[in-house]
């Protein structure tokens, strides 16, 4: 028998209610957070630990059209024109509507791991890091870096990961994404220069990750499973002993990912019912994507796996760096990063945005309309958004589309805001701030010019 | 024709200086030098123990590499056979600087690919076919707990799986787990499947660990023989070496250049070398993007993806028929006045009677007023190397400079203003991107990689010969480096005779067989294959059994 709770679209087993009543908070992972296992005040569980708190970076690429199309010099068909709460919606934010209340549009800020800008597009990428990227010497072969070091969602996940099924999730919606210029263009998120983390393109496949591959207590072939990883974790040591420091860090690194997966198939399940599996795929019909579609797959079952707490830091690439992402629902006939260097395009790549936005939107809602404790998944989660570039035309990396949604669990301004930075701050001072929400004992991000100490005050609560 | 080489190389460094300046310098050299020298005998090749190895050679440092995709499933395929390999789903590979062999060498695993690889080593276990399993133990187990008969079975298929012999530590915890899950499942089988999804999560699966052993120069690594049974095998035919292979490694017969160019040639003899040869080449010359490339569907509505494959099974054909049909010179790969076509192909390409071609490939001779010859004609290169609904002269450019040439191309001045001009204002691709380079700061990058493609302008995005855009005729009057051509047969003649081609098809052989970009200190052996390439009159398979016995191949660097 089923029960459907009254404001919940998320329907929790009677067997799930039992267990959960008997497993109390001692189990692995969470149970969707019922309003009888919290405090009076529903802020916090009853035994006195905070409620989990959540992370979504959240990337389009080619940045936006800043300007009005019809008047170059006016800057507000992204930029509100007013500052603080309750600012006006600009026509490319205008779907915000809704959640306007929890979203802060951040404008005027640089990107200071790019300085000196290197590398179009690449300079953009490393916002989400803070760290400049490495470039790798073609030497008469193709161009390519790599990340200077962790994105934001991989510092909060090596700090709070441990404490579900999954560290962090990485979904994709866009297949048209460059892969010839190395992981700064390729991924969204970074463990480390060397740890790209590759995204998940086919609903099908993140329910699987998410959902599927829980092992069952009594599953015969666990115990060896187990064993299998032993014998593994022992080869890694042995070879570690044969070949140079460079490789030992990578053995270290392969290390570390078994024992992970070990965690995991020891994991006990999560204690909600699973969702049924997605048949939602991510092919090209008629040769176009399906955009629309595969985001709403990707966005529920996001919401479906912070409630059922698998995890609590994602990463959603909806459209890639340089990405020729084809918006053919708004009327475009080329790829995105090429509309949005032909100079009788604006329109159209205004469209685009438009478009992008609307489709943040969707998951904005979803996590709004999902209970979480006393107040909502959006209450408990922060969300950043932004591009590789402010404006694809120029690849400048000052004035950077930035927008911070969700309440960080009342860490975060609210309600939002738009700030327009007086002094064209770094925008590592915005991940500071963020990174605070899920990992309150942070205290820098970033290197180099990339660095700070000093989280945006204007952002928090 | 090497001395009007070198004059016109030596004219190609006369660049505009906005350009010149971002340059590193050092591919003009080498260009320069190699127009200059590229005729002098290779040495290398020849003589004692490291093959005559010279002494300025200095080898990059060794790393570890992860097996690529395709050598993954392969090996599955060969170890435990086809049922296995079907349901295997490794990571996908991360390419760096352009190659998939550079990233499977420097990148970390990550927690999904490791669950991917626990994952389809399980899987593959599973479905093994039994005869396969059966071959790696002469004992009858007398009972699910028969260790002595599971102990063959791991020192047998662990030699294979771990492409050496195993250490008795190894023997003894695949046995012991092997022999718990047989206990315990109560079925010998389930123990050796036990066995065989442990080990192929083992780094002694997943990577090819190359050691070696000290080499005659201080600083430099020999590879022992069953490394380079391994590099050899992978390198040839993308997947692990067979027992047979291993049996003469450790005979001592890959000790020396003759052992191993003995070996090679079978290798390049086995159907699989024409398998990864067409796949690195995909790779390379980029039609494996075919796969996914996106075209507009009202500019191009007979691009589906269907055609797209055939597209990618041209190019594949030519490079098979050069290197194991023909025989002959590679560089025709360039100005082949030939291809292969199947009945979509046949239509795409306007020859006659295209039904008669059917679903395989056959090889047709081109008409000569699409002016096609090599792969610059090949409508698949011409699709990857184009927009969504618009040619790319300068992506078709850039492409010719870095990967058919190797030389830089660098980046846009940041904040340059990378607008082309509204197409509705110039009817044609050359008169938008001429009115672009019209600003100095973009000039000069421009002019090194556009006017190569706009030779290339009768081929739409899609690759279809056309003679007319938005209704002006088209001017694909163009030039290399000052020497005039239009159109990919003239192109392809110009190319195929540069020296710097020839060069850079070794210079990329050798990334994607050593899984790194070559470093100024190994540019002494890797002239000497250049010299050995033209030695060998261009002949792939020649080369590629020069190239594993060379100590380009042989011989590493100290790990870092």
């Amino acid at each position: 028998m089923l029960i459907k709770t009254t404001h919940s679209r998320f329907i929790l087993g009677r067997r799930t209610m039992l267990r959960g009543m008997i497993g109390g908070a001692s189990v692995a992972l969470a149970l969707p957070v019922l309003e009888a296992m919290l405090d009076e005040h529903g802020q916090a569980y009853a035994g006195g630990s905070a409620l989990g708190r959540r992370m979504i970076t959240w990337f389009w690429g080619n940045g936006v059209a800043l300007n009005d199309p019809n008047n170059g010099s006016s800057g507000l068909r992204w930029t509100p024109p007013d500052q603080g709460p309750g600012y006006t919606l600009t026509p490319q934010l205008q779907s915000l509507e809704n959640v306007r209340d929890q979203v802060s549009v951040l404008s005027g800020f640089r990107v200071g791991a790019a300085s000196p800008g290197r590398r179009g597009h690449h300079d953009g990428c490393v916002m989400f890091a803070g760290h400049p990227f490495i470039e790798l010497p073609p030497n008469g072969a193709n161009y390519a870096s790599k990340f200077g070091g962790p994105t934001i969602d991989q510092v909060a996940a090596a700090a709070v990961g441990s404490q579900t099924f999954l560290p962090s999730v990485q979904l994709a919606v866009s297949k048209r994404i460059i892969g010839s210029e190395g992981p700064t263009l390729q991924f969204l998120s970074h463990e480390g220069p060397d740890q790209p983390l590759s995204q998940i393109f086919d609903p099908r496949e993140a329910w699987n990750r998410l959902f599927g591959s829980f092992t069952v207590p009594d599953d015969p072939t666990k115990p060896h499973r187990i064993a299998s990883l032993d014998a593994v974790e022992e080869d890694v040591l042995r070879l570690k002993m044969r070949v140079g420091a460079a490789d030992r860090i990578r053995l270290d690194a392969h290390l570390a990912s078994v024992e992970q997966i070990r965690t995991q198939i020891d994991a006990v399940a999560p204690l909600c019912e699973i969702p049924p599996m997605v048949d939602q795929n991510n092919d090209d019909l008629e040769g176009q994507e399906q955009l629309e579609a595969v985001n709403r797959a990707m966005s529920d079952l996001l919401v479906m796996a912070f409630t059922c707490d698998v995890t609590r830091i994602a990463s959603v690439q909806f459209t890639g760096s340089v990405g020729y992402t084809v918006f053919n629902t708004v009327g475009a006939t080329s790829g995105h990063h090429d509309l949005t260097h032909d100079g009788g395009m604006n329109d159209m790549v205004d469209n685009a945005t438009v478009f992008t936005i609307a489709q943040l939107a969707y998951l904005l809602e979803a996590l709004k309309a999902t209970p979480d404790g006393a107040g909502t998944l959006l209450d408990n989660t922060v969300l950043l958004a932004s591009s590789d570039a402010s404006s694809g035309l120029t690849h400048s990396t000052d004035d950077m589309p930035i927008l911070v949604c969700g309440g960080g669990g009342g860490t975060l301004t609210h309600p939002g805001i738009h700030y327009r930075s007086p002094s064209n701050e770094n925008t590592s001072d915005i991940l500071l701030a963020i990174l605070e929400s899920v990992v309150p004992e942070a205290t820098e991000v970033g290197s180099g010019n990339g660095y700070s100490n000093t989280p945006l005050a204007a952002l928090l609560a | 024709m090497q001395h009007a080489w070198t004059t016109i190389v030596l004219g190609g460094v006369l660049l505009p200086v906005g350009c010149y300046a971002g340059l590193e310098g050092r591919a003009n050299d080498e260009a320069a030098e190699q127009g200059s020298d590229g005729t002098e005998g290779g040495e290398s090749g020849e003589g004692g123990e490291e093959g005559g190895v010279d002494a300025d050679y200095d080898p990059a440092p060794v790393r570890l590499r992860l097996l690529l995709a395709r050598q993954y499933t392969q090996s599955i395929r060969d170890l435990l056979g086809d049922d296995s390999a079907a349901v295997v789903t490794p990571p996908s590979d991360v390419a760096i600087n352009g190659f998939d062999a550079v990233g499977a060498s420097q990148l970390s695993l990550t927690d999904a690919k490791v669950d991917a690889f626990e994952s389809s080593g399980r899987a593959a276990a599973a479905v093994a076919d039994p005869t396969k399993l059966a071959v790696h133990h002469t004992c009858t187990p007398t009972g699910a707990d028969d260790e002595a008969c599971l102990r063959e079975f791991v020192t047998n298929f662990g030699r294979l799986a771990f492409r050496r012999t195993l250490i008795a530590a190894e023997i003894d915890n695949y046995t012991a787990i092997g022999l718990d899950a047989a206990t315990d499942l109560e079925d010998f089988g389930l123990g050796m499947r036990t066995v065989v999804a442990g080990m192929l999560q083992s780094p002694n699966f997943l990577y090819q660990v190359e050691v070696g052993e000290p080499g005659a120069i201080e600083g430099h690594r020999r590879l022992t023989g069953v490394e380079m049974a391994t590099r050899l095998s992978f390198f040839l035919r993308d997947s692990t070496p067979d027992a047979a292979l291993l049996d003469l490694a450790d005979a001592g017969a890959l000790d020396d250049a003759e052992g191993v160019r003995e070996a090679a040639w079978l290798l390049v003899d086995s159907p699989d070398a024409r398998i990864a040869l067409a796949d690195f080449t995909g790779e390379l010359m980029r039609v494996r993007e075919l796969a996914t490339v996106p075209k507009s569907t009202t500019t191009f509505p007979t691009f589906n993806p269907a055609l797209a494959q055939a597209m990618s099974g041209e190019t594949r054909a030519l490079v098979s028929h050069l290197a194991f049909d023909s025989d002959g010179d590679f560089r025709e790969i360039f100005d082949a006045p030939y291809t292969f076509v199947d009945a979509q192909l046949a239509a795409h390409y306007a020859l006659p009677n295209p039904d008669q071609y059917g679903a395989t490939f056959t090889q047709v001779e081109l008409p000569a007023d699409q002016e096609r010859a090599g792969i610059f004609g090949h409508a698949g290169l011409m699709s990857v190397l184009a927009h969504v609904s618009s040619t790319s002269p300068t992506y078709r450019g850039k492409f010719i400079r870095t990967q058919v040439l190797c030389e830089d191309i660098p980046a846009p001045p940041v904040g340059a203003d990378t607008t082309l001009p509204p197409a509705e204002e110039h009817a044609t691709m050359r008169e938008r991107l001429e009115a672009h380079v019209a600003d100095p700061s973009c000039a000069g990058c421009h002019k090194l990689m556009d006017p190569l493609g706009l030779g290339l302008e009768n081929y739409d995005a899609i690759g279809t010969f056309r003679l007319l855009e938005n209704g002006t005729t088209i001017d694909a009057s163009a030039d290399v480096d000052g020497v005039p051509f239009a159109g990919a047969r003239e192109l392809g003649a110009i190319i195929k005779d540069d020296p710097r081609a020839a060069a850079c098809l070794v210079r990329n052989i050798f990334r994607h067989a050593t899984g790194h970009i070559e470093l100024p200190s190994e540019m002494v052996e890797i002239d000497g294959l250049v010299a050995t390439f033209a030695d060998g009159d261009f002949r792939m398979r020649a080369f590629l059994v020069e190239l594993v016995a060379s100590p380009a191949f042989r011989v590493v660097g100290e790990p870092e």
